[in-house]
């Protein structure tokens, strides 16, 4: 090589590394939090922020938001300590994963901070005796019922199945209950607990008891009786999806549906007036639980690596774990607030209070370490739906697949007790 | 042209392409390294060295040429496998993700646990005798002290100054930290453990509160294992990535840390029951769908082939029909025939009359499969037919002829032999594309239909690459090791059906 083209290589190293000194990515600064969140918490969050900004001194909070939820929980999956966030806006089924594989931390809160929650919501959060965040807001469903069709609230199941057959021909009915928010599984919880089907049981002590799961006959009988048409093919009266049902009932063609608190200004918008319930159950006064849950801001294991671990913590009681912050927040997002302080706050809509009063009613606490669980075969996502695909469409029988469902249910819970 | 490439301003087109990829590619170096991927920086690094010396001296004329494919392959061909193949010999899953180091920090940070009454206090954070210290409230008792990690200094109410909340916010000789000094002081005082009393301390929760603490769980670096200091339980490497008790492998730490388990992944695919017994009818179906697939396409993009090749009217407009199905995205043709094939609402049930759940029966989920796989195929091999028939000498089919071959013999003894041969290695390629035709089976049918309640961990239509996404990130638990063990098994299962084919239809040797 000669010296000129030696000098020319030089002057190429030179510039390539300042001008790559200009666009290399900055790493997080120090005094940035920063939090990940789905598409309809992340704009919210960031309107939040930025009405009050400074609920922890001297940092900059970033907000991050990816298109869906599913998208979120990708991202986290894959986070790196220098990609990773610091705080994630996630469910709570994320917990028992996240610790187990090292991207979640532990919070501590003071009596007074944990008096802001119910223990239920704090459990939902919590893996093996660690807290791993704040809950933020309550996740559950409710069922609606079009005052068109049906005059009062029905108070058994099988009122719900005569409203539907009486009116089915007359008002071109294409379903009698469906699911519109919280697909076949999550949604549906409800109605597996009102026909007799409970993920897990619990004693008068409201303590788990394991080894025990639903009888599979009972309720393999009651779909039988309700949902079947000389117990074979379906009356019609439940889909096995939840395909069209939003536009179904908005539409008048659908008498009941359970829909998730996340979406009723749809219905509000419509001329829906928020009369939830519970689904009613066999016999009257015995409702279905849905699944109530929180979601949470959860602490990272990243926070500690950027240096942001204590400035996190502090967001996490001052803002999210608030009641000031709550208020703000769910004033623009709109669910039910977990911190009692908000879910009292006169700000908070009828329609959160509604769902909020449904779950009183009647709810399951949503315990990850069982629902996800397979080693029954199926964990509770795959197999709920699945069984509304075996008799509803592959008219299978209801009995017979009841019980089977029933083990899946007792083996994954057995499992899970390690997890908790 | 020529001086184009050797004058002055290619040479200064040259400098700006290079001076272009190297900064792009230093700043990469620079954020693989500050994100510890050492690994990724150092081939960055080299990389730009190699362009470096390839491009602006004369070393290696091929080289020029050679360069960017052999970077982009050793970047996202081998480095993969190696690195499939490396993790088919670690228990890395869900629970064992990280490294050893980092889990045994994590373990530790974790190992603590509040006094029984749950004790918090009210604190300033800031400095004492030239240390950090904090500041702590106790408003119930009416205590005030300040602690470092050493020390524990009462103090007198009447010293300090005291808010409305009963919360000191000045002592004497203490200096708290100005909000505006948190961020930088974050990862001090974070870390630190702040005397309490016996073996309690005060932990940071956020800035304004800390929490009393002790630590149970103690790593004892000489003997690798860590003790339960109240229980007195040891917990022991456990050679699979987790410390667990001895004898009670049960009872084991989380998180843990992805360890080798050389064979174990493997053998797991014949040994356990729940992966052995679905494996066997996947691969089975795998090599159906991947020989019906093959055949079909080549069938049908045969005749059509053979069709056109004769002057027709509207030959090419024909032409030009057949090959929209091609040129079409296929994720968007998959989803189009997925609602096509709906039970309530698709075109499929609607023109034949029926109410068929085609992707709820078994064998309706396969034969939408295949038929979906035609339509997204043909046009493929209706090309490579067409070209390869033009290469096929006339002279030959004119001989036959004038020898009497009816149209019938002359495409079987001539005509197919000789495009089989010509043909052999795309067909032997198509296979091996359809046997890991994942978009396709995941968009379509998900694998289904699942007998869920049957306990059946794979589908009806899961073929080898979409159960092995299943095992990797179909639950809540990810088993990455076991899922590089199946690809590897798919790698080897591909490439000896590959090179058994090339052998057998002697195409190897007619190209040497």
């Amino acid at each position: 090589m000669t010296k000129k083209r030696l000098g020319v290589v030089g002057v190429i190293a030179a510039a390539t590394m300042a001008f790559s000194a200009l666009v290399v990515p900055s790493a997080y600064a120090n005094n940035e939090i920063v939090v990940w969140a789905d598409g309809d918490r992340g704009p919210n969050l960031v309107k939040v922020l930025a009405e009050k900004g400074d609920w922890v001194s001297g940092y900059k909070i970033t907000v991050k938001s990816f298109s869906n939820f599913d998208a979120l929980k990708e991202a986290f999956d894959k986070a790196t300590d220098a990609s990773g966030p610091d705080i994630v806006m996630g469910a709570n089924d994320w917990v028992p994963t996240g610790a187990k594989s090292g991207k979640l931390a532990p919070v501590t809160l003071t009596a007074a901070q944990k008096a802001r929650f119910t223990p239920g919501q704090l459990f939902d959060l919590t893996y093996k005796g660690k807290l791993y965040g704040v809950p933020v807001d309550v996740n559950n469903v409710a069922m609606i019922y079009n005052t068109d069709i049906v005059k009062t609230a029905p108070k058994t199941f099988a009122e719900m199945v005569a409203v539907y057959k009486a009116n089915k021909t007359s008002k071109s009915l294409k379903a009698g209950l469906c699911v519109a928010g919280g697909g076949m599984s999550w949604g549906a919880h409800s109605i597996f607990s009102a026909l007799g089907a409970d993920a897990y049981q619990f004693n008068s002590r409201d303590q788990i008891v394991y080894g025990r799961s639903f009888n599979g006959t009972t309720f393999g009988k009651n779909v039988r009786t309700l949902l079947l048409d000389g117990g074979k093919k379906s009356n019609g009266f439940l889909p096995a999806s939840d395909a069209g049902c939003k536009d179904n009932f908005i539409d008048g063609k659908v008498p009941y549906a359970i829909i998730g608190n996340w979406e009723w200004k749809d219905y509000v918008a419509k001329g829906f007036t928020m009369n939830l319930m519970p689904v009613p159950g066999v016999v009257a006064n015995k409702p279905g639980k849905m699944f109530g849950s929180v979601s949470g801001a959860l602490l990272t294991t990243f926070a500690a690596k950027h240096g942001v671990e204590a400035g996190a913590k502090s967001l996490l009681t001052n803002f999210f774990g608030s009641t000031d912050g709550q208020v703000r927040y769910q004033k623009i997002e709109g669910r039910p607030p977990a911190e009692k302080g908000a879910a009292l706050d006169a700000t908070v809509s009828a329609a959160q209070r509604g769902f909020g009063a449904a779950a009183s009613l009647s709810s399951l606490p949503q315990i990850g370490a069982f629902l996800n669980n397979n080693a029954g075969g199926a964990n509770y996502w795959d197999s709920a739906p699945a069984y509304w695909t075996a008799v509803l469409v592959d008219g299978k029988d209801p009995v017979t697949e009841g019980n089977k469902l029933a083990a899946i249910w007792r083996a994954n819970t057995t499992a899970g007790k390690s997890d908790l | 042209m020529t001086s184009f490439f050797r004058g002055k301003v290619s040479f200064a087109f040259k400098l700006v392409v290079l001076l272009l990829i190297g900064s792009v590619l230093v700043t990469l170096t620079q954020s693989a390294f500050a994100q510890g991927e050492f690994l990724i920086a150092a081939f960055l690094a080299i990389t730009v060295l190699l362009l470096a010396i390839t491009y602006l001296t004369k070393v290696s004329i091929p080289l020029k040429f050679f360069l960017p494919g052999i970077l982009l392959l050793v970047a996202f061909v081998l480095s993969p496998i190696i690195f499939t193949v490396t993790m088919s010999g670690y228990n890395y899953k869900t629970g064992n993700i990280i490294s050893k180091d980092e889990a045994i920090e994590q373990i530790q940070n974790r190992g603590f646990e509040s006094d029984a009454d749950g004790t918090s206090f009210d604190i300033k954070i800031g400095r004492y005798q030239m240390g950090e210290a904090i500041l702590v409230s106790d408003s119930i008792n009416g205590a005030y002290f300040i602690s470092t990690e050493t020390n524990r200094v009462p103090l007198n109410p009447a010293d300090l100054t005291i808010n409305e909340f009963g919360v000191a916010e000045s002592a004497p000789d203490f200096e708290a930290l100005a909000d505006d000094e948190f961020a930088t002081a974050d990862e001090t005082y974070s870390g630190k453990r702040f005397k309490y009393q016996d073996e309690f301390f005060i932990a940071l929760e956020g800035f304004e509160v800390g929490i009393v603490s002790r630590q149970v769980l103690a790593y004892d670096v000489d003997k690798d294992q860590f003790n339960n200091i109240v229980s007195g339980e040891v917990y022991v490497d456990n050679g699979r990535g987790n410390y667990a008790i001895a004898d009670n492998p049960d009872l084991y730490l989380e998180p843990g840390w992805r360890a080798p388990v050389w064979f174990e992944n493997y053998t797991k695919l014949f040994t356990e029951e729940r992966l052995r017994g679905p494996l066997i009818s996947v691969f089975t179906w795998t090599v159906i769908f991947a020989s019906l697939s093959v055949i079909t396409t080549f069938a049908l993009g045969l005749l059509l082939a053979l069709a056109l090749n004769k002057p027709i009217r509207g030959r090419r407009v024909y032409r030009s029909i057949l090959i929209l199905p091609y040129a079409m995205p296929s994720i968007m043709s998959i989803l189009i025939w997925g609602g096509m094939f709906n039970t309530e609402f698709g075109a499929i049930n609607n023109l034949l009359g029926t109410d068929i759940a085609w992707f709820q029966s078994a064998l309706f989920a396969k034969f939408a499969i295949i038929l979906v796989n035609l339509w997204l195929g043909f046009p493929y091999f209706y090309l490579v037919s067409s070209g390869a028939l033009q290469a096929i000498p006339s002279e030959l089919l004119e001989a036959a002829a004038i020898d009497g071959a009816n149209p019938r013999q002359i495409f079987r003894r001539i005509t197919l032999p000789l495009l089989l041969q010509i043909l052999s290695p795309l067909l032997i390629a198509s296979f091996a594309f359809n046997f890991n035709n994942f978009n396709l089976i995941y968009l379509l049918t998900g694998g289904g239909p699942r007998a869920e309640l049957d306990g059946e961990l794979a589908g009806a239509t899961d073929i080898l690459i979409s159960f092995t996404y299943k095992i990797a990130f179909g639950s809540s638990v990810q088993d990455l090791g076991l899922a590089s063990a199946i690809s590897l098994v798919i790698f080897l299962l591909i490439a000896s059906i590959s090179l058994y084919g090339l052998r057998k239809s002697k195409v190897l040797e007619s190209f040497q």
